[in-house]
């Protein structure tokens, strides 16, 4: 799961596509998906998802994403279909009302969290900053900050699986099977972890300091973001998203 | 140009100091090692001379810091870094982009180079750290030395005149530990760049730097050529500081045959002063 | 003691790999692993103690399947010292961090026996206990860190890079602490380290790595004199071996810089 975060290199049109579009076309999809009730328009979204990652070149990345984002669904599901009093009883406590809407959430749950994922494996973080800032004039820090933020997580992985295997070589059970055990051995090494990551961010915000971060403005962008046909397809189609699920509701 | 005068420097809540009345002159074109026992003060006086101290870290500061001119307390940071590159001790946190590529320009952007001027940097940086290959790569594809390329040429690029680096080769295995220290050899003769390296790994300070200085509990006792401050191993590994083995053999066999002997930084100066006692 | 049969790793990225690595270590024996970064070292170390799982062949600890059993329940035999000790301390003060490792291995009913074994640890590391380990130096940490793996009694330790980022006293008041172990103690010592120095000092075999795989185990001291294996491994021999090999002949043997100045200025009296 460590790479899930992680830019894969290509040259397909998502790659190439302005990462402003990609912003706007995942921000669409999300609309598209809470405008809607419409099980079969959750699909079809999902469906798209799907597509964009084939499109993308990174169709295995995509369907682990998909795999992992599934696991939570199911569990979401039960407890859903459990709790959902309205409607026909199917069998025992699960009513009809209930399966609907706990696949409606889920279903909706996927298809938002997918092109995110997506959109950050076919674009650098940096491009994503700097498009930002030009096109939208978003201010540079914020952008920065999130920019880091994405480049730390596999870090901060990273360095949470070396305590984790630290940890059970000394003889603390890191290595149970059981999540729950694992979780409450955890909860204790939370605080180390945050103090060093401090530390880490600290270091690295004198590092961007003493290369000039002050002195940057909307222009200092080396790389320039314009936008091509491709752009103008993925936003008519992400528009045409947004319509389409309005009007079918 | 670097002048340190009289600099002392505590941290905030600390009861003693870090740096005690450091005096300190680096001229042009040097390559400078610092070596010492942990906690003498070694990354403070980097910082000092990169500017983060006084402008990112609290502390009482006293004495001063003048860098080809400019007083360092009274110089924004930004303008201390257009002539001092600094690669921290941790060079992974550094790094801030994922893509080589990024990472160069990032500086380069910040410091408004000029568009048509930027591709020319960039290759000069990229070529003179023998990384050019590596251009496109991510980050997280790439080995300790290669991530330490990628830091000092993204510092290169800016062009400056003193580069300062902390441990830079603290987690590297010796194949590689030479390589960054043959690199920052060419950049100080072929280009008169100033290197000042903190380094605990006294071999390659012998064989790579011009002057050694020896510090000690937030002073500088000792500071020369690296010959005369290897003149006397046995006060340094008092301190705690590794001297050569063949500095050793050195002072031993002068101890042994009762002879003034004069120290030996290299196997091949060992072996020559060796073959002259056997006559 | 461990047997290393026929293990072969690969990362299920495909990056760093070891292939077809085998080697015994009688108990008590001192080892070092040299090689280049990425040559396998801590892979290999981790295989050892079961960090990682073979994917071909089988690691057997006093004739065991590492494969077999769980690694936290190891840490009574082996005990593993990492390069970064903050990933192992996990406590405020270091009494609390050794207390803690013995509480995991020994279990929370022998609180008598924890804490006597706790003041023992401190004393010998000169510790009072009270102090904040994150406060610590560098090479102090790591003296936590190796007091905490150390207290359970192991009969095994395997440091990887221990002396990382350590100035030289660090560095020698640790070799020195795990050199009296390994003599006294009997304690089996497999270390993966980078500076020839260390290893000429304290280590009596070496096994040496290069693209994945063991290019070579014997003795540190014919391993230094063997020039093929060295350059294979992209290492240099310390200083004064390279001395005593170039003066060749009756010096070519000597290890340590105060028996060649001796055997030089002998040569000098009676030549």
């Amino acid at each position: 799961m460590t790479d899930v975060f992680q830019y894969t290199p290509g040259d397909s049109v998502l790659h190439r596509m302005n990462p402003v579009t990609k912003i706007f076309l995942t921000f669409c999809i999300c609309m598209a998906a809470f405008l809607t009730d419409h099980l079969s328009v959750l699909i079809f979204l999902l469906f798209l998802d799907l597509m964009l990652g084939v499109i993308a070149g990174i169709p295995r990345k995509a369907f682990s994403i998909f795999r992992g984002l599934a696991k939570i669904s199911l569990f979401l599901f039960a407890l859903q279909a459990l709790f959902v009093r309205r409607g026909n009883p199917v069998f025992w406590i699960i009513t009809d009302e209930g399966l609907r809407t706990a696949g409606t959430v889920v279903l909706r749950l996927l298809v938002v969290c997918l092109p995110f994922a997506l959109i950050l494996a076919v674009t650098q973080v940096s491009d994503i900053a700097n498009s930002m800032v030009q096109v939208l004039h978003v201010p540079y820090a914020y952008a920065f900050t999130l920019a880091l933020t994405i480049r730390f997580i596999p870090l901060f992985m990273e360095e949470m699986s070396g305590i984790m295997e630290a940890q059970a070589a000394r003889g603390i059970e890191f290595d149970t099977k059981n999540i729950l055990k694992k979780f409450g051995l955890l909860l204790p090494l939370c605080a180390p972890l945050l103090i060093s990551s401090m530390r880490q961010t600290g270091a690295t915000a004198t590092a961007a300091r003493v290369r000039g971060f002050s002195l940057r403005t909307a222009d200092s962008g080396y790389k320039k973001y314009g936008f091509g046909l491709v752009d103008l397809c993925a936003a008519v189609l992400s528009i045409a998203l947004i319509a389409g699920a309005a009007w079918i509701r | 140009m670097i002048r340190i005068q009289s600099l002392t420097f505590r941290y905030e809540d600390s009861k003693v100091d870090a740096l005690h009345d450091i005096n300190l002159t680096i001229p042009d074109g040097s390559f400078l090692g610092i070596i010492g026992p942990a906690g003498a003060g070694k990354t403070t006086i980097a910082q000092c001379i990169s500017g983060i101290i006084p402008h990112a870290v609290r502390g009482d500061f006293y004495g001063s810091v003048v860098i080809d001119g400019l007083d360092s307390a009274d110089t924004p940071l930004t303008d201390l870094s257009r002539l001092v590159g600094t690669v921290f001790q941790d060079v992974e946190r550094q790094i801030i982009f994922p893509v080589v590529e990024d990472e160069l320009l990032y500086g380069l952007e910040n410091f408004g180079v000029p568009r048509e001027k930027i591709e020319e940097r960039m290759t000069f940086a990229l070529t003179h750290t023998g990384i050019t290959s590596l251009r496109h790569r991510t980050i997280s594809s790439l080995s300790g030395g290669q991530r330490q390329k990628v830091a000092i040429a993204s510092l290169i690029a800016l062009q400056p005149k003193i580069l300062i680096l902390d441990e830079p080769t603290g987690e590297l295995d010796p194949g590689s530990s030479r390589k960054i220290f043959a690199l920052l050899q060419e950049l100080n003769r072929t280009y008169g760049i100033t290197v000042v390296v903190i380094e605990q790994k006294i071999m390659l300070l012998c064989e790579f730097a011009k002057r050694l200085a020896v510090m000690d509990q937030g002073r500088i006792i000792r500071e020369g050529s690296v010959r005369e401050v290897l003149g006397n191993i046995s006060r340094l590994e008092e301190i705690g500081v590794n001297c050569p083995r063949v500095a050793r053999f050195s002072s031993l066999l002068g101890e042994q045959i009762r002879q003034e002997i004069s120290v030996c930084v290299n196997v091949e100066e060992a072996e020559r002063e060796a073959r002259r006692v056997m006559g | 003691m461990i047997r290393v049969e026929n293990v072969s790793y690969s990362y299920s990225s495909g990056a760093t790999t070891v292939t077809d690595l085998s080697f015994h270590i009688q108990a008590g024996e001192f080892v070092a692993i040299l090689g280049e970064n990425g040559a396998g070292k801590t892979t290999t170390v981790k295989l050892i103690d079961g960090l990682l799982r073979p994917t071909k062949g089988r690691v057997l600890i006093n004739g065991s399947d590492t494969a077999r059993s769980r690694v936290s329940e190891r840490a009574k035999q082996v005990g593993f010292l990492f390069q970064n000790p903050d990933r192992q301390i996990c406590r405020n003060t270091v009494r609390e961090e050794i207390a803690f490792g013995l509480r995991a291995v020994w279990g929370k009913k022998e609180e008598a026996r924890i804490k006597a074994r706790t003041q023992e640890m401190l004393d010998i590391f000169s510790f009072s206990g009270d102090e904040e380990v994150f406060a610590l130096s560098k090479g102090q940490r790591q003296q936590v860190a190796l007091a905490s793996t150390l207290a359970v009694k192991p009969s095994v330790l395997i440091l990887d890079e221990p002396t990382t980022g350590l100035d030289y006293r660090e560095c020698t008041h640790i070799m020195n602490f795990i050199r009296d172990l390994n003599e006294t103690e009997g304690t089996t010592v497999v270390m993966v380290c980078h500076d020839m120095e260390v290893v000429l000092d304290y280590a009596k075999r070496a096994l040496v790595m290069a693209g994945g795989r063991l290019i070579a185990d014997g003795s540190v001291h014919q391993i230094f004199r063997n020039v093929p294996v060295m350059e294979k491994a992209s290492l240099l021999p310390p200083q004064i071996v390279q001395l005593a090999v170039r003066l060749g002949g009756e010096f070519s043997e000597a290890d340590e810089a105060g028996e060649l100045a001796e055997l030089i200025a002998k040569k000098r009296k009676g030549g």
